[in-house]
């Protein structure tokens, strides 16, 4: 590593704290916004930094719209989206990797080929299902749409981790008497984790983030939404309440955050695929 | 050796199939095609199954597509519709130019960012985990906060430009057509260059340190060295971003439908919007899924030269 003279120092720490502040803004103006007083937000210039920040907007939200059963919906839909594809997705993906199957080149591909699907063709057939079995306006109808796209993903994702852990282990294992079932969960599943955080967090923000499902299967009582469903609304109203939006959508996204900052690692990581030096 | 077969005979029996011995080599292929199961079967069920539903409901000239009914008999009515009528080729149009410009704008500041963050300095990881937040925003939310960054009387954009004397007076993003089109491709570009520079940060970290050195030696300068060495290395890469980052703009639905609803006067429709708008405002389930199985078609070209790439690694 060459030394770099002191003015290319200062104009890499330049570029990479103007990157941050521009590439960064439209979070920052999300935080300030919902602490704004909405009298502030209508009168120029703006400002850019909360004098006399209210708290209170994150209580009016709660009490104006159904805004904890939103964020209860979401949770529930993420969290069995999760479940229900990593349970899938593992034993798929521990199939692909380690079997040598008639058929299973064919089935990989036809995975990758499915994540690119447009979701907005699945809604018409998914609908019609849907209606003829009783599950529109169900949280479950998300869930199973949404595993039309994560489940091939995960699958995906998982193989390109397990694909790189050793067979011999497990092979020890079964030697030793332990079941074919109990060497995925015991052997591989412990080794692989942090594959199977990043794939879990894949499958959590993706689902989070929906929109199109809910939009088109739940729009009857809008005590089913969803979040993200819920903040459109909230900009479809007749006046735009914007510190009361940005303030919905900051509660919106925390969780997410929180999420991706803990596992980001594991994420890049695996979209990296071992390239970190 | 007699005792661990009898020990694996007991375990099996404990286990959750008790007839079949699954450690037994003879046996090892069937376990795996019951992994393999649930998978399949759930993937027939929601997904061969809707496609191929939804491309008989395209030859179906029907309102609210149902299954079990007598469905309608099978006619070309949609896509006589759909080649005939202005709305279909502008959405085409439409979903063209967004392609063109986001995936042009998003590989340029993702190929930056990632040199940037290639670099060594202290809190690089900082920064790497700061410039990919986007990525983990809801697209929802995104749209939102562009939204009212891009308000035609007190959006933070608008005040600015007209600070820094670029216009004369506020861009009304909502309702000129080309302003709206370019509010679309702000947030599709703040929500996609994530991804596109953490894939091309690790197709950077993959070119051999020893080609870099060799050219250091051999007297060639940065310029030189990113275009003889870096360039050439990264163009698959590049390729493969640029492939997805076109299916995600093709099949997107959230940020175009939540900040224009396709407007104004379809000037941000794209194939997405205009599949949705003819099945779920319109209630013309046929023509909807007519231009839903073309979108798909077009997503099924695209992605040979991705899958193709892929399939290499599948063994």
């Amino acid at each position: 590593m060459e030394k770099r003279s002191p003015l290319a120092t200062f104009g890499l720490y330049a570029a990479a704290i103007s990157a941050c502040a521009i590439l960064l803004f439209p979070i920052y103006w999300m935080i300030v916004t919902a602490l704004q007083p909405a009298t502030n937000l209508r009168s120029y210039p703006p400002q850019f930094w909360p004098a006399a920040p209210q708290w209170n907007v994150f209580g009016d939200i709660l009490a104006k719209h159904p805004y904890a059963m939103w964020f209860m919906n979401s949770i529930l839909i993420a969290l069995a989206t999760m479940i229900m594809s990593l349970a899938v997705s593992i034993l798929a993906a521990y199939a692909l990797s380690r079997f040598r199957l008639k058929g299973g080149t064919g089935l990989g591909l036809f995975i990758l080929t499915s994540k690119m699907l447009p979701a907005t063709l699945m809604i018409i057939p998914l609908f019609a299902i849907f209606k003829s079995v009783g599950l529109v306006g169900s949280l479950w109808s998300v869930v199973i749409a949404q595993a039309t796209l994560i489940v091939p993903f995960c699958t995906w994702m998982l193989k390109g981790y397990f694909d790189t852990i050793p067979p011999e282990l497990e092979q020890a294992a079964l030697v030793d008497g332990c079941s074919p079932l109990g060497t995925i969960f015991r052997i591989v599943l412990p080794v692989a984790a942090p594959g199977l955080a990043a794939t879990a967090l894949y499958a959590f923000v993706v689902s989070w983030s929906d929109f199109l499902f809910g939009r088109t299967f739940l729009t009857t009582n809008d005590e089913n939404w969803t979040l993200q469903m819920g903040i459109a609304s909230l900009k479809g109203e007749f006046v735009t309440e914007w510190n009361v939006i940005m303030a919905g959508s900051l509660m919106a996204s925390v969780p997410i955050i929180i999420v991706y900052l803990f596992l980001e690692r594991f994420l890049v990581g695996g979209l990296a695929a071992g390239s970190e030096k | 050796m007699s005792d661990t077969s009898t020990q694996r005979q007991g375990r099996s029996l404990a286990g959750l199939i008790p007839s079949i011995d699954f450690s037994a080599p003879r046996h090892r292929a069937k376990f795996g095609y019951l992994l393999l199961a649930p998978a399949v079967l759930l993937m027939a069920g929601i997904i061969v199954y809707p496609i191929l539903l939804s491309v008989n409901i395209s030859l179906q000239d029907v309102r609210i597509a149902r299954v079990g009914a007598t469905g309608e008999p099978w006619t070309l009515k949609n896509y006589a519709w759909l080649f005939g009528s202005s709305e279909f080729w502008h959405a085409i149009w439409v979903t063209f130019k967004l392609v063109a410009v986001v995936g042009g704008l998003s590989v340029v500041i993702g190929f930056a960012t990632a040199m940037l963050v290639n670099q060594k300095f202290r809190g690089r990881t900082a920064v790497r985990l700061f410039v990919a937040l986007p990525w983990a925003v809801p697209e929802v939310v995104a749209t939102v906060i562009w939204a009212w960054m891009l308000d035609s009387s007190f959006g933070v954009v608008n005040w600015s430009l007209l600070k820094l004397g670029f216009v004369a007076e506020p861009i009304q993003f909502a309702s000129n057509p080309g302003a709206a089109f370019a509010a679309v491709c702000f947030v599709m570009i703040w929500k996609g260059y994530p991804l596109m520079s953490i894939m091309l940060l690790a197709g950077l970290q993959s070119i051999p340190e020893e080609q870099i050195q060799a050219a250091k030696v051999d007297g060639a300068g940065p310029w030189q060295r990113f275009f003889y060495i870096t360039m050439p290395n990264m163009l698959p890469v590049v390729g493969v971003t640029l492939v997805m980052t076109t299916l995600w703009v093709f099949r997107d639905f959230a940020i175009i439908h939540v900040l224009t609803q396709g407007g104004p006067i379809g000037a941000t429709t794209t194939l997405s919007i205009l599949t949705f708008e003819q099945s779920f405002e319109f209630f013309r389930m046929g023509q909807g899924a007519t231009v839903g199985v073309i979108t798909m078609i077009f997503c099924a070209i695209i992605s040979r030269a991705l899958v193709g790439r892929m399939a290499k690694s599948v063994h």
